[in-house]
């Protein structure tokens, strides 16, 4: 009930405002001059329709199997009201419309059972999964200005720590969401598609303005957001029975190396038999060896419980940095990790399990553990060095996970599995502090022989390096999905490239990340913006992986190439 | 040849030159006189119209290009000059001040405070060109002022045009603020703590859509080895990000203008050398007459504008960085004003670049007194055909704190939104 007043509530908020800011006329004779003049002046209305048609590269993978090429057909309407209220309070609101055809490979997974004993039928998602219908607004954010030095924003919105391109790592505040955006495509989709806005309050107050030194403060109760069923985002659940995990259009390529007894052995990375007595004794790779996964997503997730942090910023000479704190859930999908709930029999009664005639079945749960998340920015331009013109941005970021949850198994595992339980660790999972730190390098520099038409006009280079540690580190650490380990140390690079031709009608802009371990992704765009018309812009993008194998890093993503072509309108 | 350029002073000839380019360069020169004079004897008066017919009329008093539109059939008409007296409160600054400012070995200012740095200066001194240029930077400006704040809908229009007449348009608001020169706003003449900034700079993109709400903040500071520091909130990304500022010549496309194009020229001053080239009288404008001005659609000319005759100072600009993009630039500053009027730029080829004209407008402040501001600017690129036009008048002294400045104003940007 609360939550279809809610509901109510936004709608006649929505209705109002789109009434009153799209009818000037009417407006003046029902409100008079005043609202006429105070709607004319303050209040502005933009937004984009903008139409996205996705083709993939690999077709006909049984992990990327649309029913022909088009896996993407997508149509957005984002409408924006801007209201400038006084000198100290601003309110802007935006709704979002999405509607998307559906994708076959989606419906056809989940049609999929691998389950020794079939159990209930698989129970599709709604069908209006991709869209976006509902009158409830995307952001709405009231902006308070009390005094010169405290800025105080409530409602949905976007809050997003770090200055990281393409791979995040202090951007943990807001959930994601990746039904539409494969991984490490920043040149596809900005931030507005792969993040959900939450409600909060967020506060910045500055103790001195010409340091910039700053307190921030931001509480995301979290309860005001329903907890979304994401399957895109999740790393493919590998045809198990459950009804929650699925594969999505750009969900992992799923863990197919552990089979046993002709079955999908998932499970034995993460419990033992019912009876491993029988394993023991009797031929390793019998059915009752075999564990099945039946793996689901916990929810709440990152937008269903109070997050808070803080942190202080301020600038030393050139030296700009941050040190902050995050309390609550981390959003990031790949620090998910599995946890098992239970072990039970395949069969209706476990005797079959314990005689070793049946598989079990290990129940998995995919959580974001509730975390502690210690975080540090800072940026500095570099002038000369040694009379070198180096002319560039440094920046850095650096996060602390203590007591980091991480899958762990034993490798090699049992029965000639790849990987299987490690007695060390019965639970599957292990906590280690984690320190992740990227460091940044940005700067312009003209090219002209690339650029003949006007060689002034700079390239802008990016190019960043990350690195997580993971302390204590212990063998056989590994991504939820796969059996493939994590090692102490993981690296990845990233450079980007972009610059404007003709006046910037033209505008190529390359990004591409490896990762040393043996994958890449690469993320070419080019935009044309006609030379009479700024409110339209056509984009070419490409989104490539590749690698050792595709159960690891951008690997996991190798089948999945795909192209697409925007076409937005700003209004 | 360029027309403006041929009034300038020539470097002494040197005793490898060949007989006939003495010959060549003593012509040059005798002509230089003769449009100095021609120029300063042209005595247009209000009410005279130049065009095609007579085109010779203007010439040396506007840039080469514009000179050429005159030939292909533009016609303008001259008006009566528009008479700006500085603001009191700069003057007593100025007499209070001025006394003690120095310049140091490198061109750099000493013991500056408030107003003009130099008052009084001796055009035969061998350092006018470097005073001068200290004069147009701390030129009258006011405490702060927002540029597009005196258009009507309160926002710079800046449109890009392509050689073909094709147009995109861009909406945008700037805030400049000036901690250590503030004539009016208490407290005077430099907010404590701020005596280091020069000036701070917040720019806020409105429109299209895309980049509506792209905000930087730029801070110059009077170091003169320290480079500005940029900060760039990106709106798509919802962060802010750091920039060099030390790559002062890419094209900021798709507009002509580069970083140190803004307000004529926007480059640290202790990074250049300056040469005074003369006085001279050129065609400006004033007193615009609307807001933007006339013109046809594709093209930058202004229609329905009178142009007057106006007093100049020559300042030839030449940079210390080898590399730098301008090797020559010329401003023709207003005797009273210090603000430009005609910029003309070269490239190292030697070969005509740019040219910028800026026009005014008259503005009030809040006690009703007549200031004068910046109106349309427009910068044509002679060598690839495309201009653009900005309209950016400002309203002065709008009483802005000085936390505006900081980085918690970029944090809380809305798409489209101000930020005042």
């Amino acid at each position: 009930m609360a939550k279809r007043r809610l509901n109510l509530f936004w709608l006649s908020v929505c209705l109002a405002l789109l009434f009153t800011s799209t009818t000037p006329l009417s407006a003046a004779s029902l409100f008079g001059d005043d609202w006429e003049t105070f709607f004319k002046d303050k209040v502005s209305f933009r937004g984009f329709a903008e139409n996205v048609t996705g083709l993939s590269v690999s077709h006909g993978d049984r992990h990327f199997n649309t029913s022909n090429r088009l896996d993407m057909q997508r149509f957005t309407i984002q409408p924006e009201i801007n209201v400038d209220a006084t000198s100290w309070a601003k309110f802007f609101i935006s709704w979002r419309f999405v509607k998307e055809i559906r994708y076959s490979a989606e419906g056809k997974s989940r049609e999929k059972t691998v389950s020794y004993f079939p159990a209930a039928p698989v129970k599709p998602l709604r069908n209006t999964f991709y869209d976006e219908y509902r009158p409830k607004p995307w952001e709405a954010v009231l902006d308070l200005l009390p005094t010169d030095t405290l800025k105080v924003r409530v409602g949905r919105q976007f809050i997003s720590w770090g200055e990281t391109d393409g791979i995040r790592l202090l951007d943990l505040i807001n959930p994601q969401d990746l039904t539409f955006s494969p991984p490490a495509a920043p040149n596809l989709f900005n931030l507005d598609e792969t993040r959900i806005p939450s409600v909060g309050l967020r506060t910045l107050y500055t103790i001195r303005p010409v340091s910039n030194t700053i307190l921030e403060f931001f509480a995301l109760p979290g309860f005001f957001d329903e907890a979304k069923q994401r399957v895109d985002e999740i790393v493919g659940s590998n045809d198990t029975t459950d009804r929650e995990v699925r594969y999505g259009r750009w969900s992992a390529h799923p863990e197919t190396r552990l089979i046993l007894a002709g079955r999908n052995a998932f499970g034995n990375m993460y419990a033992n038999p019912l009876n491993p007595v029988t394993c023991q004794t009797a031929t390793p790779t019998q059915i009752g060896c075999l564990v099945i996964p039946s793996t689901g997503r916990e929810l709440p997730d990152a937008g269903d419980s109070w997050k808070i942090g803080a942190r202080i910023t301020n600038s030393l000479g050139k030296l700009n940095f941050g040190l902050g704190y995050i309390w609550g859930f981390n959003p990031q999908s790949t620090d998910m990790v599995f946890k098992v709930k239970s072990v039970r029999c395949s069969a209706p009664v476990p005797g079959p399990c314990l005689a070793g005639f049946a598989p079990s079945v290990v129940s998995l749960r995919l959580v974001n553990d509730r975390t502690n998340v210690f975080a540090g920015h800072f940026n500095y331009p570099v002038g000369d060095i040694l009379d070198i013109p180096v002319n560039t941005t440094v920046r850095g970021e650096v996060v602390f996970l203590p007591d980091k949850p991480y899958n762990i198994a034993k490798f090699p595992g049992a029965f000639g599995l790849r990987a299987t339980v490690n007695p060390r660790h019965p639970t599957g999972v292990v906590e280690k502090n984690t320190l992740r730190y990227a460091l940044g390098f940005d700067r312009t520099t003209l090219i002209p022989f690339l650029h003949p038409d006007d060689p002034w006009r700079a390239f802008s280079l990016s190019f960043q390096i990350f690195q997580s540690i993971i302390f204590d580190h212990e063998d056989g650490i590994h991504p939820f999905s796969t059996a493939e380990k994590i090692k102490r140390v993981s690296t990845a690079l990233t450079f980007r490239i972009g610059t404007g031709y003709f006046g910037d009608t033209i505008l190529p802009d390359v990004f591409v990340a490896y990762d040393p371990e043996g994958y890449w992704a690469a993320n070419p765009a080019i935009s044309y913006v006609p030379p009479g018309n700024e409110k339209i812009k056509f984009s070419l993008v490409g989104a490539f992986y590749g690698g050792r194998n595709k159960f690891k890093s951008f690997g996991f993503f190798d089948e999945k190439d795909s192209v697409f072509l925007k076409m937005r309108y700003q209004f | 040849m360029l027309i403006m350029n041929l009034s300038v002073k020539g470097e002494p000839m040197t005793k490898c030159f060949s007989a006939i380019c003495c010959v060549l360069a003593c012509s040059v020169a005798l002509l230089s006189v003769v449009l100095i004079s021609h120029a300063a004897e042209l005595d247009l008066k209000p009410g005279d119209t130049i065009g095609p017919q007579n085109w010779q009329r203007a010439q040396g008093m506007v840039g080469e290009n514009f000179l050429n539109r005159l030939k292909q059939g533009h016609t303008i008409q001259i008006k009566a000059p528009k008479i700006y007296r500085p603001l009191k409160e700069y003057i007593e600054a100025t007499e209070k001040y001025s006394g003690r400012v120095s310049l140091g070995p490198n061109g750099e200012l000493l013991n500056y405070v408030s107003g003009q740095p130099f008052p009084k200066f001796d055009l035969s001194d061998p350092q006018i060109g470097q005073k001068l240029a200290w004069n147009f930077f701390w030129r009258w400006l006011g405490d702060d002022y927002k540029t597009g704040g005196a258009v009507k809908g309160g926002k710079i229009i800046r449109s890009a045009i392509e050689k073909d007449g094709s147009e995109r348009r861009a909406d945008l608001v700037s805030y400049f603020f000036f901690p250590r020169t503030r004539y009016t706003s208490n407290p005077k003449p430099a907010i404590p703590g701020y005596e280091h900034i020069d000036y701070m700079q917040l720019r806020v993109d409105s429109y299209p859509r895309d980049a509506a709400g792209t905000t930087t903040l730029e801070i110059r500071y009077d170091d003169p080895k320290k480079s500005d520091d940029l900060y760039i909130y990106i709106p798509s990304i919802r962060r802010i990000r750091r920039a060099t500022t030390t790559q002062r010549c890419q094209t900021l496309a798709p507009s002509e203008f580069n970083l140190d194009d803004i307000n004529s020229f926007n480059g640290k001053i202790t990074d250049f050398n300056y040469k005074f080239l003369g006085e001279k009288k050129i065609l400006a404008n004033l007193s615009q007459e609307k807001l933007p001005f006339d013109r046809k659609h594709g093209d930058y000319l202004p229609l329905n504008e009178k142009w007057e005759v106006v007093d100049t100072y020559v300042l030839e600009i030449t940079p210390k960085d080898p590399n730098y993009c301008y090797p020559r630039k010329l401003l023709h500053l207003n005797k009273m004003t210090f603000d430009t009027h005609w910029t003309l730029i070269w490239d190292k080829k030697g070969d005509y670049w740019k040219e910028q004209f800026g026009m005014f407008t008259p503005v009030k402040l809040a006690d009703g007194r007549e200031v004068w501001s910046v109106a349309d600017v427009v910068i044509v690129n002679v060598q690839n055909g495309r201009s653009t036009i900005v309209t950016a008048t400002r309203a002065y002294n709008q009483g802005y704190p000085a936390s505006m400045f900081s980085l918690a104003t970029l944090e809380t940007i809305m798409r489209g939104g101000s930020i005042e």
